[in-house]
């Protein structure tokens, strides 16, 4: 490139020099190629290199097959359907979260199991913590009255959400993705994959709200960090942040108000201010008890990092103006954008 | 090339440095860059997860200031980038909740009909400014320095807006750092979380995460970092101190906004770029080290 670049290219740089796109792996190789292939053994944690022999339309799951045909016949790893259905074979191809038989080889590939989950043997993870997370989720349907009748008052809108929760396979790319997951016992986040489990029934308006409640404080869901990583590896493209998490922290905000702390700290904030002004915010959130750190709060002082006097003395501006007109009316608008429900 | 700017919260409040630094660089780059004085913030990650059809509202209302004076909108931050792309995309898919909008706009006489281009800074590089005249402007290339890219999340992520299969082949950012001099080094934390968006609540996840991302820039021989966003800037430089008592570590790596870094290769001081209100010193002999 030398010139202006079109408007919306800049944003995809690097997807054709890296060829980022599913159609264009397979291009990736000539007949006769061989695939380098490296697989984390448990019994040592080191990785075990293989040659492949390159078929076309390789997967990930053909070359592991070649491997325990092959080289490695004590190779663990699970499989069942090959087909993106059972969810049982997914391993971090690269450093990414896949499904060994829905994902082209590459040329040089590192095959490692799961994070976040025990590794039992080899690529093989124990599914356990999350099957007792959503179990203790309570992930079904209870109705708070009976059955109103044929036809049932349920649209598409309504179900907008669940329905893409319902395309979960319970693969746990999303749950190995997820950085909060990641460390371990710090939060009581309950990660992508339960929130998924859970969202299929609890975005259902038909489900009893004491129960979804219930159900809800017990995720820890406003530890979710809205970074995407789970939304990128889904198999099944469910936009895990947009039409799952962010609806369950919607319903949380609504049933378990002490949860949203944060989020109805910012709405007050940006109301009163029509913009956030951190310290405000902060205050808001965690009450006095973040002065205590003094050192700090001189340390951001002195660069100028914090503004005592602006957050002290609010003034009405344009933009708060505007901010108050659009906030100001009441209660959060819930979680349906076009609510059709009564 | 006008645009309608829009600097968001953090560069009004924690990272008033940016906002410095981005009308000093435009200046350079000559681009007139046009206040938008009664634009609300976008929301964060909050409002929109509990109040969307105020969320998209004032993201709406954002594009329809823009609409008004005819200009394409930049802005400085990723989640406002990705916040005000969402709203647009919302808008455009559901005419309900457009209609919805638009009736509350037109009590301040205001309209959105879908026209505005949203652009962040670092897209109206490549752009508007395009590769070949930025080559042409940069009056002291950052030969030598060492600068690993912080992406962030909201500027590659999710899929359904910006397409990547896997968002680690961004390459805007190394790219950039090259036609400026720079020697970009590789490192885990390229377009990782910093955390930011649960900080406000509970700092510990941000601490944590960043101080990896830090680490892994330092092993990989990082002498500093750039970042196309004040919130990730916010955990990377004011929260450093923290990350460094956590890490039991020292990691002293200073944290460069991108137009700072641009600024820097335009010539500009680095008083003039207000590198002095970061909380981790920038020193400028690093770049003929």
């Amino acid at each position: 490139m030398s010139g202006t670049l079109p408007h919306g290219e800049a944003r995809r740089l690097g997807q054709s020099e890296r060829q980022d796109t599913l159609q264009s792996r397979n291009s990736r190789f000539a007949p006769g190629d061989t695939i380098t292939v490296r697989v984390r053994r448990s019994d040592d944690g080191q990785l075990a290199e293989f040659r492949v022999p390159y078929r076309k339309w390789m997967r990930v799951l053909d070359a592991l097959n070649w491997i325990a045909e092959n080289g490695a016949p004590d190779l663990a790893y699970r499989w069942f359907c090959g087909s993106k259905m059972c969810g049982t074979c997914a391993v971090r191809m690269n450093g990414r979260e896949v499904l060994a038989c829905w994902e082209a080889v590459e040329p040089d590939m590192t095959i490692e199991p799961l994070r976040n989950l025990p590794v039992i043997r080899d690529l093989v993870v124990d599914r356990g913590p999350f099957e007792r997370k959503v179990e203790a989720l309570e992930p079904w349907l209870d109705r708070a009255t009976p059955y109103s009748g044929f036809p049932e008052p349920l649209s598409h809108k309504d179900m907008k959400n669940a329905s893409k929760a319902l395309d979960c396979i319970g693969c746990m790319c999303c749950y190995s993705a997820c950085p909060v997951i990641g460390l371990g016992d710090l939060t009581d986040f309950a990660g992508p994959a339960p929130l998924v489990q859970l969202g299929q029934t609890a975005l259902d308006p038909r489900n009893d709200s004491a129960k979804v409640a219930r159900s809800l404080s017990l995720t820890g869901i406003f530890n979710c960090v809205s970074c995407y990583k789970c939304e990128e590896v889904c198999p099944a493209s469910i936009p895990i942040v947009t039409q799952v998490i962010e609806p369950l922290k919607a319903k949380a905000a609504a049933l378990v108000p002490a949860m949203a702390k944060h989020s109805t700290a910012l709405r007050a904030t940006i109301a009163a201010r029509g913009y956030v002004d951190p310290t405000a915010l902060v205050l808001r959130v965690r009450g006095l008890a973040a002065l205590l750190d003094l050192p700090r709060a001189l340390r951001l002082l002195v660069r100028g990092k914090i503004d005592p006097i602006k957050t002290a003395f609010r003034r009405k501006t344009p933009a708060s103006a505007a901010a108050a007109r659009v906030l100001g009316q009441g209660r959060p608008s819930g979680d349906q954008p076009s609510g059709d429900r009564p | 090339m006008k645009f309608a700017y829009y600097p968001g919260c953090s560069a009004r409040s924690t990272c008033a440095e940016l906002n410095e630094a981005t009308h000093k660089v435009a200046a350079g780059l000559g681009l007139d860059l046009v206040q938008i004085d009664s634009a609300t913030c976008t929301g964060a990650r909050e409002l929109r997860a509990i109040d969307p059809v105020n969320f998209y509202t004032l993201n709406v209302r954002i594009l329809a200031l823009a609409e008004r004076e005819g200009l394409p909108l930049m802005t400085i931050c990723n989640t406002c980038t990705l916040n005000v792309l969402d709203a647009h995309a919302a808008f455009m898919d559901d005419p309900e909740l457009a209609a919805t909008i638009n009736a509350r706009l037109a009590d301040e006489g205001l309209h959105y009909s879908g026209r505005t281009r949203i652009s962040h800074f670092l897209w109206v590089l490549y752009e508007d400014i395009g590769e070949e005249r930025l080559r042409a402007l940069v009056r002291r290339p950052l030969t030598g320095l060492t600068v690993a890219a912080f992406y962030g999340c909201h500027i590659t992520r999710p899929p359904q807006r910006y397409k990547f299969v896997d968002s680690r082949n961004n390459t805007a950012l190394e790219h950039l750092a090259k036609i400026l001099g720079c020697r970009p080094i590789d490192y885990s934390g390229r377009t990782e979380c910093c955390g930011f968006h649960t900080a406000a609540h509970d700092e510990r996840i941000a601490i944590k995460l960043t101080g990896q991302h830090i680490q892994s820039a330092k092993a990989n021989g990082a002498q500093t970092m750039v970042t196309p966003c004040p919130l990730c800037h916010t955990v990377l430089d004011s929260f450093q101190h923290e990350i460094e008592k956590d890490m039991g570590e020292k990691l002293d790596m200073p944290i460069l906004h991108l137009p700072q870094l641009v600024g820097l290769a335009l010539g500009l001081s680095p008083e003039e770029l207000r590198l002095d209100r970061h909380m981790i010193a920038f020193d400028p002999r690093m770049e003929t080290a």
